[in-house]
């Protein structure tokens, strides 16, 4: 079984987001990137699957310009076998990378799609359940645990309340949650091994995707501030003000 | 233009969470009609016709809607998208799976946890983890929608009269079938992902007395935390520490308790939303980031607290 | 204790701005290897210092490596912690890939080698002894030798150590009494060391000491030291760990810092004599000792790099968020907005980025020598530098983790907050691996006076070239930048020439001004490199460069201005010292103490 494992560019998580000055998106400019930690989860997912024997390839996807190629070689040095690149310029909206994953998908006749169930920049958390949907395919987000056991993956999702076990008929779409495992440290020698892994490169026009847009982003601003905080004279006030006013409990 | 709100329920009540949904369909301006997809779910369905406002209550009540897998409820929602301008649902973990799902069966894009509407296409929505505020347009011909609930008010219900319409056109995609279900674990959940965090400091004074604060934290189903002097002291494990050289944690509710607020543990804790502070020094720093603070005795005024949540939770 | 972040951009930076990567690359005939390959090994190696080397040592200081029963317990998460470090392949960096190592340049194991000392340098210190073995069996080993050990201990399943220190013989290893006995194909090793460096441990199955002894027709003095391997375990037929050889670690030091490097007295032969095997020829030890000595300085000199960052990136963490005073509106204050506190802070930020890329520069001359046959100019360069970055980069560290406890204020003097730590720790730095004293006597005796200044004005003319290519700019930094370095330099010049005319005459001149000719040159060699980052970072801004960002250039511009602003003037004043030649220092006499 093919494991296909896409894999996004984003702002590395440790940096601290900066708003350009006309407001008009996040400044990524001269900004530390890296994968989203929720893809190289998926990416440790798949590597565990191949080296219990469960998988026979890991095949890693990026969509974006050359530069990518800095998170390609990193998933290749994690372990996938090779990567496509799907040279577009700006990053597509949901609905055309799920539809571009989809074109890829259906040529490597992958068994399973393991990606990270959002990106931690646009935060939208919804190319892994629209690919499955374009595929009409079975999808378990949310993934803390994934088993493949005969033609079925057994998948167990972090839900509101607790966890939830799915079992889909494979080929399915599982999109990895934190908890799902803690990806490895990069060996020293497969980093120097990265290099030499095959990388295909690929166009929206070749798979045959238009790349439309049907949503804009018309301004980014900074969050509110904290206040200043009060205090409070009694056990009484303090849970009224917990329920009513910060609507915490 | 008329927007369909798909009811959040456990198949036997609505949550309340779906008000918040209905608030933000109501600031979109359309009227509204509920869908209501599950398995016996009847009486979800009585509940939210009395919604303020709702103009028919759709039900789908089938067998493959039981646990309102994506696959089957976005298929189902599909079949009865029609002549809606909008699909606005609560952010749930049911939601959050199916709706983009049904996004792409209608060949649209989705808008994820919106926090507020500035128009019939113009939304708020956090991105970066909420570090940025985005507004956003959107052309799709069908606006699909998740809402963060914490950001809306509850919607007014009771004077409602909608008409409920069962639809007998509930798809069954056999896709996926659900195994086990392990929902309200009696264990804590993990410090560093909880919602809620509840910490003791030094001024917890033993570590018999750090009950106190674990009553509290399984009252507010909350992590338990700790300072370091805490641990140091040894009332309480040093997994639980909470601070530079401890675990950093962002909940939407951080309580402090008997912890004077060392700049090593305010690092841990002061990216949380809500901060509540009980110490006996009305000088101590934590009062300085903490939204509520409550000055006392904590043996005395942490039971109370435990006491009378557990009257309003 | 603090978070320890990286300084990946700035290594990276470096070395492509300044050393020249890919070109050494190309000299050194390594396919494949260029700056993305570093950067992407430099990004990994950050990911292991910070989220697992850096965690641990806060611990590691407070629960210091144990003694009992002539053994050594590490300290807790340690074990671990090494078995990551090998299992990633990191104790293979530089190591030739004939015994299964990468064989990446030196500068490349520099800079990974800056992150795990600035995370946890007691820790990092048992891998860099490691490597010091290595190169020891590696030039000098029998074939045989090289065999057995080599792959183990470049795998990093072995560790290795270093034994010199006698308790009559620190500074002077001519008094090195330790004997070795032949006994059939090996020999029977009897004496004490003392001082021995991660001399016992149960992280790894064997421990590999080399050991300077004498064997019993050995002249007299430093002429008569051999070099011998002796295992903790006797490897058997197989070339595994065999019968427990007889060397043990009898204590352990009490230190002042790095608690978690077990600081060993170690008995050899207390019973039937340790089983050692001679490396080498006979009586060569000393010479070979100086074989590794480049390697072994300089990373101490990295030591002092690596902590004076970790101890910045504290103050500053501190400084942005301990508020003291009021702004005029009544806001509160934190204490980075205070000038004399941003003096303490760029102070430390512009020391440690001169010194990261001296430390670079020199571990590069190493490459470039054996890039060039290992030329003679080329060496000559190395070797002037070594003493530089192991006694300047040292003595700087003392200065840039007092800085941090400073900034911290009260809080600094407490060990909570692990300002402290990081103080003590960099204490040990001047003294192990040769004392300042040393690093100075040998810059001023054996890198000048013994080849007449020759290898000292080859780089001060480089330098010169620097200085005039600075005044030439058309940019305003620069032509200031330019017009102190030039006058550095020639002060430079003259204190070479006052020393070649007056140092054979005067029995103790060399002695009594070698340390400020030390501290002097490494003032000037910072200004050097940070000059050449001046220029970098102008031809990068002015070619609107996209790599580094105009944030990052603009930091390195101004840390580089700073320099010549507040800390090369430093190098003026100790030429000053030197070249005064100081007389009370010659008048005070012995008893009047």
């Amino acid at each position: 079984m093919k494991i296909l494992v896409p894999v996004k560019r984003v702002i590395d998580y440790n940096v601290k987001v900066r708003i350009k000055q006309d407001c008009s998106d996040v400044d990524l400019s001269n900004t530390k990137m890296s994968i989203n930690p929720f893809c190289e989860i998926a990416v440790e997912e798949a590597l565990r699957l191949k080296e219990a024997g469960t998988a026979s390839e890991v095949i890693a996807v990026c969509i974006g310009p050359k530069i990518v190629k800095e998170q390609i070689l990193a998933a290749l040095a994690m372990g996938a076998d090779r990567a496509i690149r799907i040279d577009v310029e700006e990053q597509p909206e949901p609905l055309v990378i799920a539809r571009l994953l989809a074109k890829v998908a259906e040529q490597e006749d992958a068994g399973l799609i393991m990606m990270g169930k959002q990106a931690i920049d646009s935060d939208n958390n919804q190319v892994g359940q629209m690919l499955a949907g374009i595929m009409g395919r079975p999808q378990g987000t949310f993934a803390s645990v994934v088993k493949i056991e005969g033609d079925e993956a057994l998948v167990t999702r972090e839900v509101d309340g607790g966890l939830q076990t799915v079992a889909l008929k494979l080929p399915a779409i599982v999109t990895a949650d934190l908890r799902l495992n803690e990806p490895r440290f990069t060996k020293l020698p497969d980093i120097m091994k990265a290099k030499r892994k095959p990388i295909a490169e690929t166009t929206a026009a070749d798979l045959g995707v238009e790349v439309t847009s049907t949503q804009q982003q018309l301004s980014v601003a900074a969050p509110a501030t904290r206040q200043a905080g009060i205090k409070v004279a009694s056990v009484d006030e303090l849970v009224d003000k917990l329920k009513n006013e910060a609507k915490v409990i | 233009m008329k927007t369909l709100v798909i009811a959040s329920h456990n198949n036997s009540t609505l949550s309340p969470v779906t008000l918040a949904a209905v608030s933000a369909a109501l600031k979109i301006g359309a009227s509204f009609d509920i869908f209501v997809a599950g398995k016996g779910c009847a009486t979800v369905a009585e509940e939210a016709a009395k919604i303020d406002g709702v103009s028919a209550v759709l039900v789908a009540d089938h067998d493959a809607l039981e646990y309102q897998a994506a696959e089957n409820l976005a298929a189902t929602l599909q079949a009865n998208a029609e002549g809606y301008s909008h699909i606005v649902a609560p952010a749930t973990s049911v939601m959050k799976d199916a709706l983009p799902r049904l996004a792409a069966l209608l060949g649209v894009g989705q808008i994820s946890d919106i926090t507020g509407v500035n128009g019939e296409a113009e939304f708020v929505r956090p991105i970066y983890a909420g570090n940025a505020i985005a507004t956003v347009t959107s052309s799709d011909a069908v606006k699909v929608i998740t809402v963060r609930t914490s950001a809306f008010d509850a919607a007014p219900t009771g004077a409602g009269t909608g008409a409920i319409t069962a639809v007998d056109n509930a798809v069954d995609c056999g896709l996926s079938r659900v195994v086990s279900e392990e929902i309200a674990q009696s264990e804590r959940p993990e410090l560093a992902s909880a919602s809620i965090v509840v910490s003791g400091g030094r001024g917890v004074g033993s570590e018999e007395n750090f009950a106190l604060i674990e009553k509290l934290a399984d009252r507010l189903n909350a992590a338990l935390g700790a300072s370091r002097a805490a641990v140091d002291a040894g009332f309480i494990g040093n997994d639980h520490q909470v601070g530079q050289t401890g675990k950093i944690v962002a909940p939407d509710l951080y309580v402090a308790v008997g912890i004077s607020g060392a700049i090593q543990h305010l690092a841990g804790m002061q990216g949380s939303k809500v901060i509540v502070a009980i110490n006996k020094d009305p000088d101590a720093p934590i009062y300085e980031v903490a939204d509520y603070g409550l000055v006392g005795d904590l043996h005395d005024l942490v039971p109370e607290l435990e006491a009378k949540l557990a009257s309003v939770l | 204790m603090s978070q320890y972040h990286p300084p990946v951009l700035d290594a990276k930076f470096i070395l492509d701005q300044l050393i020249g990567f890919d070109g050494l690359c190309e000299k050194l005939q390594l396919e494949d290897i260029n700056i993305d390959l570093a950067d992407a090994v430099l990004e990994e190696a950050g990911k292991l210092s910070s989220e697992v080397f850096a965690p641990l040592n806060w611990d590691t200081d407070q629960n210091p490596a144990q003694w009992a029963d002539n053994s050594v317990t590490q300290s807790p998460g340690l074990k671990e912690a090494y078995q990551q470090f090998v299992d990633n392949g990191w104790s293979t960096l530089t190591a030739p890939e004939e015994f299964g190592g990468q064989n990446l340049p030196q500068v490349l194991g520099t800079a990974v080698s800056e992150m795990w000392q600035a995370s946890n340098m007691a820790f990092a210190l048992c891998p860099l002894l490691s490597i010091g073995s290595v190169e020891a069996l590696l030039a000098h080993g029998s074939d045989e030798l090289k065999a057995l050990y080599l792959p183990r201990l470049i795998a990093g399943e072995w560790t290795g150590t270093m034994n010199l220190t006698e308790p009559g013989a620190g500074s002077d290893l001519a008094a090195v009494s330790t004997t070795a006995t032949p006994d059939g194909d090996h020999y029977r090793i009897k004496g004490q060391k003392i001082f021995i460096t991660w001399g016992d441990h149960q992280m790894t199955p064997n421990i590999v000491h080399l050991v300077l002894a004498r064997l019993p027709d050995a002249p007299p003095g430093v002429k008569g030291i051999s070099l011998f391997i002796v295992p903790k375990f006797v490897l058997d037929e197989n070339g595994e760990p065999g019968e427990r050889n007889d060397v043990y670690p009898i204590s352990i030091e009490h230190k002042l810092g790095i608690h978690g490097s077990p600081t060993c007295t170690m008995a050899f032969g207390d019973n039937e004599g340790a089983i050692g095997y001679l490396v080498g020829e006979p009586h060569k030890g000393l010479p070979y000792m100086f074989t590794m000595m480049n390697h072994a300085r300089q990373g101490v000199g990295v030591q002092g790099l690596g902590i004076s960052d970790r101890a910045y990136q504290q103050a500053v963490q501190y400084a942005r968020e301990r508020v003291q005073g009021k702004n005029k509106d009544g806001s509160k204050k934190p204490i980075i907005e205070y000038p004399d506190v941003r003096r303490m802070l760029l102070t430390m930020r512009s020391g440690v980025e001169a010194m990261r890329a001296l430390a670079l520069e020199a571990s590069a001359a190493l490459d470039f020598a054996h890039a060039d046959n290992n030329s003679k100019e080329k060496y000559a360069r190395l070797e002037l530098f070594t003493p530089i970055v192991k006694g300047w980069m040292t003595e700087f560290a003392q200065e840039l983790t007092s800085l941090n406890i400073q900034v911290h204020g009260g809080m600094g003097y407490v060990e909570e907050t692990g300002a402290a730590q990081h103080f003590r720790d960099a204490r040990i730095l001047p003294i192990y691996e040769g004392t300042t004293a040393i690093q100075a006597l040998d810059l001023i005796g054996r890198k000048v006076l013994m080849d007449g200044g020759v290898a000292l004005e080859s780089l001060l003319s480089d330098m010169a070239a620097t200085a005039n290519e600075l005044s030439a700019s058309s940019n305003a930094d620069a032509q200031a930048f330019g017009a102190s370095f030039a006058q550095a330099v020639d002060k430079a010049r003259a204190a070479k020439e006052w020393l070649l005319t007056n140092a054979p005459s005067e029995k103790e001149l060399s002695q009594a001004v070698c340390f400020d000719m030390l501290m002097a040159m490494g003032y000037l060699c910072g200004g050097w490199m940070q000059g050449r980052t001046l220029l970098a970072v102008i031809a990068l801004t002015d070619a609107n460069d996209d790599v580094y960002g105009e944030e990052f250039l603009a930091k390195k511009r101004i840390s580089a201005m700073y320099y010549s602003q507040c800390l090369l003037p430093r190098a003026l004043h100790h030429f000053g010292v030197m070249v005064q030649n100081p007389q009370a220092l010659y008048e005070f006499a012995v008893d009047q103490f």
